[in-house]
């Protein structure tokens, strides 16, 4: 029998059983529901303080997940008694430039590195690849005394300046336009497209999946980010969602508010969750090609 | 496709006479990316050597060129070697435990379910949208002697848990939970991904062969798997060695020096109380040494370590 002659089947290691189907299953539902619950239980954990009042948090005798009554006062008191909308506003400043940017950058680098030619080309994009590997313990100290020297510290420039630009977004849309045909450049050049209006107009549109696989890529990290902002600011206007928390941490913690510090938690985090929730599919067929590249 | 016509030729004369009308607009596309990546990844590397040199002249704010001195100075401190110590052990708690953990839980993931796959997936994968920020706070909870989880479960099962972020020994093992957990999602993605990508014929020629499950995870899903284990190793030494802002929440570097790692003495050195952003840079620089070293071996081995079966 050659391997031509099997039928391909969705059979993968762990075989589905012919017979007794339904029984044969229960064993994996069980296992990973139990590990499902596992892994998200700090999550769940988070959301349900949030929403214990404080006398039940340190009046019990053992801790429980599920109040016994609910109550809003803990987002109160993180939202009123803290700079959080200030932080949260910022978070979105910081992440909204840094991910636009990254984007139409990562498209017109890659855009010219797919089609055009032209010298020192394969230099250029070895320089890409290069600083992929170059780790931030190197780069954030001269970028720190860089932007403090500018002036920059506690502003929005300081915040984004250097994450304007994304390597791996370069990278990414490169890949992706090397894969759309040539002929449909060609076609479009005969037709006398510009090459301004053949990648907004057409190159862009082919290319949504990857696009938007990237947007979400960097809209996580960039919301994310925890080291460069907490160096780069320490002016109370000027922190991100990610370093208010720890302050907010810090001066609740004394008063073992969990409550309130979980809202926080929550406030904090609610973002990338819904990105989650709703673009789950692009961003693990993102994460998943990076890992099978490389 | 090897048969070469004349108009294929004159295709590709094409390219070179675009070449010089479409290089100088390419370099306008490029410029941009090029600026940050030169004054942001390229000049610090630079800079940083020359940072790395330098010291704070005792009675003044002057730094003055001290050469390769912060370098030997580190080499021979105590406190150094105990910060590698320190990344060494995060790295061989997180990496192993990590990476055995996803690959158990992708293949069961990647059996074919009918119902619930979803599901299961979007409980799995959900840490992988976790900032290091959110994973501290909310195991700082977990943690919590008083209202936190984990002692609590424990002394259900009989165990009377430790003081988990104020003791020596088991503040690293707090922090290293805490990655592995974050990096959990990440890694259950990239190893399915891996087994998805298995030739389905291969399990069908063991089964053949009269292979069992385990037999057929043995023999045909781990092999076929190692280049993708291999990128997880080297993703998560590297993730490991950088860890940073779960330890700047749980524990900062503490108690003592027990969870100050690498990146943290930089922290540490450059940016708390006084700042010797010589000694940081010099040690950054080390540690990047380093990483950059694992980079380039990966680069290598996927190319010639890692062979199918």
């Amino acid at each position: 029998v050659t391997a031509e002659a099997i039928p391909r089947t969705e059979s993968v290691a762990v075989e589905r059983p012919k017979q007794r189907r339904s029984f044969g299953d229960a064993p994996i539902h069980v296992s990973l529901l139990v590990i499902g619950i596992v892994i998200s239980m700090p999550i769940v954990i988070a959301f349900f303080i949030s929403f214990t009042p404080l006398a039940e948090l340190v009046g019990r005798a053992d801790p429980e997940i599920i109040p016994d009554t609910w109550t809003l006062e803990n987002y109160d008191t993180a939202w009123n008694a803290s700079p959080f909308p200030r932080y949260m506003l910022n978070s979105f400043i910081q992440t909204g430039i840094i991910t636009i940017a990254q984007v139409v950058l990562s498209v017109l680098a890659g855009f010219a590195l797919a089609m055009f030619e032209f010298r020192f080309k394969n230099l250029l994009f070895g320089l890409v690849i290069g600083s992929l590997i170059v780790p931030f313990e190197l780069t954030f100290i001269p970028n720190f005394v860089l932007i403090s020297d500018l002036g920059w510290a506690n502003t929005y420039q300081g915040l984004t300046v250097p994450f304007l630009a994304s390597a791996f977004g370069v990278f990414m849309m490169r890949q992706f336009f090397l894969t759309i045909p040539r002929d449909l450049y060609d076609a479009a050049k005969i037709d006398g497209s510009s090459d301004w209006y053949y990648l907004w107009r057409v190159m862009v549109p082919l290319s949504k999946g990857a696009i938007s696989a990237f947007t979400i890529f960097a809209f996580l990290s960039a919301w994310n980010q925890y080291l460069w902002p907490l160096v780069i600011t320490n002016d109370e206007s000027m922190r991100t969602a990610q370093i208010g928390i720890r302050f907010f941490l810090v001066n609740q913690e004394r008063a073992t508010d969990w409550g309130a510090i979980m809202a926080g938690t929550v406030i904090v985090m609610i973002p990338t969750l819904i990105v989650f929730l709703f673009a789950q599919k692009q961003l693990v067929k993102g994460i998943a090609a990076s890992g099978l590249k490389g | 496709m090897g048969v070469t016509t004349t108009a294929d030729r004159a295709v590709r004369t094409k390219p070179k006479r675009r070449y010089k009308r479409g290089s100088s607009k390419a370099y306008l596309f490029l410029l941009p990316t090029f600026v940050i990546l030169f004054t942001f990844i390229y000049f610090p590397i630079i800079e940083s050597f020359r940072l790395s040199q330098n010291r704070v002249a005792p009675f003044g704010s002057q730094e003055i060129s001290v050469g390769f001195d912060n370098y030997t100075r580190l080499l021979q401190s105590s406190d150094f070697w105990d910060t590698v110590k320190v990344s060494l052990w995060f790295m061989v708690g997180a990496v192993p435990i990590g990476i055995g953990l996803s690959v158990i839980i992708a293949l069961l993931l990647s059996y074919p379910l009918r119902r619930l796959n979803w599901f299961y997936r979007t409980l799995i994968f959900v840490p992988v949208v976790i900032s290091s920020a959110i994973a501290g706070t909310i195991f700082r909870l977990l943690y919590n002697p008083v209202v936190g989880f984990f002692n609590h479960w424990l002394g259900l099962i009989g165990i009377d848990g430790p003081n988990w972020l104020n003791d020596q020994s088991y503040a690293v093992v707090a922090v290293t939970i805490t990655v592995v957990w974050r990096q959990l999602g990440f890694n259950v993605i990239i190893a399915l991904a891996g087994i998805q990508n298995i030739n389905e014929q291969l399990y069908e020629a063991a089964k053949i062969d009269g292979a069992g499950v385990f037999a057929r995870i043995r023999y045909v899903t781990l092999p076929q798997l190692t280049p993708t284990l291999f990128f997880l190793a080297v993703v998560n030494v590297i993730i490991s060695l950088q860890a940073f802002g779960e330890i700047n929440i749980l524990t900062d570097g503490g108690p003592g020096r027990a969870t100050t790692n690498l990146v943290y003495q930089v922290f540490i050195d450059g940016f708390v109380g006084t700042r010797f952003l010589g000694r940081a840079s010099a040690q950054a620089f080390l540690l990047a040494i380093l990483i950059i070293g694992i980079s380039i071996v990966q680069f290598r081995g996927l190319g010639k370590r890692v062979h199918y079966q």
